[in-house]
């Protein structure tokens, strides 16, 4: 078995497209890290600008002086360092970038001059307990890795697509008629597989989130996303969780939707007779929930939301339901991608050993 | 070791490739005989178990393939017509993969993967990728992993196609050493190549068998009809159109030598021959398409 299994992961990653896309992913990764960190801009409302490096610095440094439970003397303290001196020219001052922990407070406690709007700690967040400091660089990389994982999921169907169907050219005659063709070769397929796409996973998490702590470090990961930068203030996820609980959360939801992606692919690979029908069925049946008619506000948006494409640009997801603290709704994937990698095994299985060889 | 098809058939749609064929093999070598689209490979693909037929059973030993699962597999040894192989892959390392399909320990799987592609003369390419093969090098690498594991049932769907005539030679000689105790079934339009190895020839027309016997006795059936004569050269295609002719040869006087199938002599100067297995095949599939 073991050595079938070493077969398998070979065959998996000696194709050629799919090191070539594999290339690909880890570049565009790079570029999307680097080209965020670039263009990261702060002002620190005295003397010192500057983008990139010195943007997560101005950011952190400022951070630094206010870090901790938001309370309504910091809200204070920080609309009289930030109040804004020149004229918007009509601009609302919610819009106005500064630097990161500026535009936090902006958005929620100005009004569209700059002054204070009037509303306490307690008016915007309610009873929830917001910790801020320095949460920028954490946050973009959770965006960037929204795209890096719909990405992903492609990369995973370009993967798995030859598993079965990369056989039918003549090798399932040989396979077939071999003793463990009908059975141990069929599981170290699946196996390998899950394996495969699980090690890339891991894989392009791991190089996203190394090089997201190398430029940001470990500093507001236990901070709220609630008090976010204009840019994410809006259609966000509305619950009281720390940006080390969203990244755990995406992280999750990146390998339940490797893994629903994964058991789709199979089932079509074994189904279609080559690897590009195979690739095309599995992207369209791993796209078809966002296809449907059902708004974020339908009752069947709960459902719809946990299908696989859903679990790659997770922020709907994540928006469905907090059940209690940490504890969202957005687990149910995980028996979900669990449920479609079932059934994309047992129909894989059932297919390739029963099909006649022509 | 007896391996029998019982009301043997295949259905694809409205055509019938296998028709309630009933056979018997034992230990030895078969080879089977047909046109294309006379039902051979659907045949050796049901004798593999990678079709299921329509109707009827095949049955070892007394037992029906079907439920025998791995312990049947575990016997077989197959060359397909249209032998697949992973590109990047050296000979070696497929073989190995096959080994291991075929549940060979690791250590055993090496010796005997090597002793084999030295057998079919690949030793020296053991480490080349696949796809840098000629078709006769991928032809022969197929024969290779048809053999190991020891398979005591041997199906090979065309073995000789792309071979050269010295791998021919080579290839028959390994079967004819390797066939012992094993039933080994053969299917291939070089005529010459069954004649020389297989104990027993099947003939098959339309899904039908219709010869069985060894090739002596076969052949003796045409005792008598086989003929030659001797015909200038320029008239030679007019006569050819005219009979069943099994071969033509040019002599260097100008004039053709001409192998007739007739019940009669064909000409005064016909002389009558010893007919072979090529006279019986050209006679029986005569007009039969070959795809």
């Amino acid at each position: 078995m073991k050595t079938l299994l070493q077969y398998e992961l070979r065959k998996l990653f000696s194709k050629r497209l799919t090191q070539v896309t594999l290339i690909g992913l880890l570049l565009l990764s790079v570029l999307l890290g680097f080209s965020s960190y670039h263009n990261m801009y702060a002002f620190d409302g005295k003397s010192r600008e500057g983008t990139g490096r010195t943007a997560v610095e101005i950011d952190k440094s400022v951070a630094e002086k206010y870090e901790g439970i938001l309370t309504d003397k910091k809200v204070q303290q920080m609309m009289t360092e930030f109040q804004t001196t020149r004229d918007l020219h009509g601009m609302n001052a919610a819009y106005l970038y500064q630097n990161a922990l500026q535009s936090s407070l902006f958005c929620r406690f100005s009004d569209l001059n700059g002054g204070w709007n009037g509303l306490s700690v307690s008016d915007v967040f309610g009873k929830e307990e917001i910790r801020i400091g320095y949460t920028y660089g954490w946050l973009k990389t959770s965006k960037n890795m929204v795209r890096i994982i719909v990405v992903l999921s492609f990369v995973i169907a370009i993967l798995v697509a030859p598993v079965f169907s990369g056989e039918y050219g003549g090798v399932d005659n040989i396979i077939l008629t071999s003793k463990y063709g009908k059975t141990k070769c069929v599981t170290a397929k699946i196996i390998g597989s899950i394996l495969a796409a699980l090690m890339v996973t891991s894989a392009v998490l791991a190089i996203n989130l190394a090089d997201a702590f190398i430029r940001y470090g470990s500093s507001g990961l236990d901070c709220s996303i609630l008090f976010a930068p204009a840019d994410f203030a809006t259609e966000y996820i509305p619950f009281n969780i720390t940006c080390g609980t969203l990244l755990k959360y995406q992280i999750l939801l990146a390998f339940t939707s490797t893994i629903s992606i994964t058991g789709i692919t199979l089932a079509a690979s074994a189904v279609c007779k080559n690897q590009m029908a195979a690739l095309a069925a599995s992207a369209a049946i791993y796209i078809f929930p966002i296809m449907l008619p059902v708004s974020e506000t339908s009752s069947l948006f709960k459902i719809v939301a946990l299908l696989p494409p859903y679990h790659a640009q997770f922020v709907s997801l994540m928006s469905v339901e907090q059940i209690s603290g940490n504890v969202l709704y957005a687990l149910m994937a995980v028996p979900v991608a669990l449920i479609f990698m079932g059934i994309g095994a047992f129909i894989s299985r059932r297919i390739f050993v029963k099909h006649q060889v022509s | 070791m007896e391996l029998k098809t019982i009301g043997l058939t295949k259905k694809f749609g409205s055509k019938t490739a296998v028709n309630d064929l009933n056979l018997t093999l034992t230990n030895g070598v078969y080879g089977l005989l047909g046109a294309n689209g006379a039902g051979k490979t659907t045949l050796m693909r049901l004798l593999c178990s990678i079709q299921s037929p329509t109707s009827g059973k095949i049955v070892l030993n007394g037992k029906n393939i079907a439920g025998l699962g791995e312990k049947y597999r575990t016997l077989l040894g197959y060359l397909p017509q249209s032998f697949g192989y992973y590109p990047d892959f050296t000979a070696l390392d497929f073989l190995l993969y096959v080994s291991a399909l075929k549940g060979l320990n690791e250590k055993n799987a090496r010796k005997t993967s090597k002793e084999l592609l030295e057998a079919v003369g690949l030793s020296a390419e053991s480490r080349h990728k696949i796809k840098t093969f000629s078709g006769g090098m991928k032809q022969r690498l197929g024969i290779a992993q048809a053999m190991l594991g020891d398979p005591r049932i041997l199906i090979f769907d065309e073995p000789t196609a792309g071979l050269d005539p010295k791998e021919r030679v080579h290839f028959r000689n390994l079967i004819s050493a390797f066939a012992r105790n094993r039933i080994v079934i053969l299917s291939t339009h070089i005529v010459s190549d069954v004649e020389f190895i297989a104990e027993e020839i099947i003939m098959m027309k339309s899904g039908q068998m219709i010869h069985f016997g060894k090739p002596q006795e076969i052949t003796s059936e045409m005792d008598g009809q086989v003929w030659e004569c001797m015909v200038p050269s320029a008239y030679a295609e007019k006569y050819a159109a005219s009979f069943h002719t099994s071969n033509l040869r040019n002599t260097d006087r100008g004039e053709t030598i001409l192998r007739i199938i007739s019940d009669r002599p064909p000409m005064e100067n016909a002389v009558r021959v010893q007919p072979n297995l090529e006279d019986f095949y050209l006679f029986y599939f005569k007009g039969d398409t070959e795809e």
